[in-house]
């Protein structure tokens, strides 16, 4: 997994590239939890790349989402791959996580009225 | 272990008819890549394939017994009796062992496949789910007569009848998981590899049998994802999913498409592998040891 990390005005984003699991996951929650220790709770997650999560990898995005609420922000991901859509919608987070199409949106999405 | 010295990883297959005969593609995957199945937990058909290759049966054979056991045939003869109890419950004497189809062929073929294979004497230890139907629970079977607990995670309601063991009533294991990877769990398992199916829901809803699978499609498919998120949460470990994309539709008995299956199976498994490979190695004593 790699992970590049940029930003655009308040939100955080996250590019994560390959595969977020037991082996790797601990790195992405470590970067999520730095950039909301540090301020910035409006996370959006690049997933063009993602190709993959295992369940460590579904546990790292909701701590993430619990992490990044408590702080008056959020973790959001864009442009998710129809291979991880699927791991996610059998594991209830199609439910409790917003989904955008691409980064620009996500990263707007913050810009509207929750 | 391999004979790498690895730890090996349970192997959990969902229900899901004929789709479960994925699972050996996933097991043709994992053999590959030398990797040992210490646990094999199966529900409803896929109590056929886990039992299959828990006794030892190659991917090949496994696949051409259930050819010759799963087919269309064993749900062609009606009960008589059911729907007469169905239609005049009080005249005769409706009772919990209702189904509309008659179970004597597959209860041969049952016994042809799996003689008097006991689930405690498998070559890989097995444990088979099925759904208590006086109380809902999940009922899990780990010793005893391997047959009657394959009929009772196969009694699909209102088609086959709950089956008795030591008298309490059964019916199919999706009723309450359709993918038991908390057995996995609750046996001591780090490293699960779960193969889960969605029911398929109706083309057209054209009369009640149908009517009454999509309400069932429908229920189990969302008690499938609530289960599986939780036990994905509560674990300690690592579950990894192996979800087959299948692109072509796939019915209760298409046999004739399991070559097809087990390609998807294979494939869904392999994208998984070297990912596999590093997490069993990263656990392994010697790797621990180095730490």
């Amino acid at each position: 997994m790699e992970i590049a990390v940029s930003s655009s005005g308040s939100v955080t984003i996250v590019e994560i590239s390959g595969s977020v699991d037991g082996l790797t996951a601990g790195l992405l929650m470590r970067t999520l939890s730095d950039r909301v220790s540090d301020g910035w709770p409006r996370l959006v997650a690049d997933c063009s790349a993602l190709e993959y999560t295992s369940s460590a990898g579904l546990r790292t995005l909701l701590g993430a989402v619990k992490l990044a609420r408590q702080h008056g922000g959020d973790l959001r991901l864009a442009a998710i791959q129809p291979g991880v859509l699927r791991v996610l919608d059998l594991s209830g987070f199609t439910s409790i996580l917003k989904f955008y199409p691409d980064v620009d949106a996500a990263v707007f999405s913050f810009a509207e009225p929750a | 272990m391999s004979s790498t010295g690895r730890r090996g990883v349970a192997v959990v297959i969902g229900s899901g008819s004929v789709k479960c005969a994925a699972a050996l593609g996933l097991v043709n995957a994992l053999r590959r890549a030398d990797i040992a199945i210490d646990m094999l937990v199966g529900c409803s058909a896929g109590c056929l394939y886990a039992t299959l290759l828990a006794s030892g049966r190659t991917t090949a054979d496994a696949a051409q017994m259930t050819r010759e056991l799963w087919t269309s045939s064993i749900t062609e003869r009606h009960n008589r009796g059911a729907w007469l109890k169905a239609a005049f419950p009080r005249l005769f004497n409706f009772d919990a062992r209702f189904g509309l189809r008659d179970d004597t062929l597959i209860m041969e073929r049952l016994h042809a496949a799996f003689g008097d294979m006991r689930i405690e004497s498998m070559k890989i230890p097995l444990h088979l789910a099925a759904t208590d139907f006086a109380t809902g629970n999940q009922a899990v079977f780990s010793s005893g007569p391997a047959i009657d607990a394959i009929r009772a995670s196969i009694a699909v309601p209102f088609l086959f009848s709950p089956w008795p063991i030591n008298g309490r009533l059964y019916i199919d294991g999706y009723m309450s998981d359709p993918l038991p990877v908390g057995v996995a769990i609750r046996e001591g398992a780090d490293v699960i590899v779960a193969m889960g199916f969605d029911s398929p829901y109706q083309e057209r809803i054209s009369n009640a049998g149908r009517f009454a699978f999509q309400v069932s499609a429908i229920l189990s498919n969302n008690l499938l994802k609530s289960q599986f998120a939780f036990h994905g949460l509560a674990h300690h470990a690592e579950i990894i999913p192996i979800i087959p994309e299948f692109t072509q539709r796939i019915r209760l008995f298409d046999t004739e498409k399991i070559p097809y299956i087990i390609e998807e199976g294979e494939r869904a498994a392999e994208a998984q592998i070297p990912y596999l490979s590093r997490l069993l190695d990263a656990q392994t004593p010697a790797a621990a040891d180095a730490d």
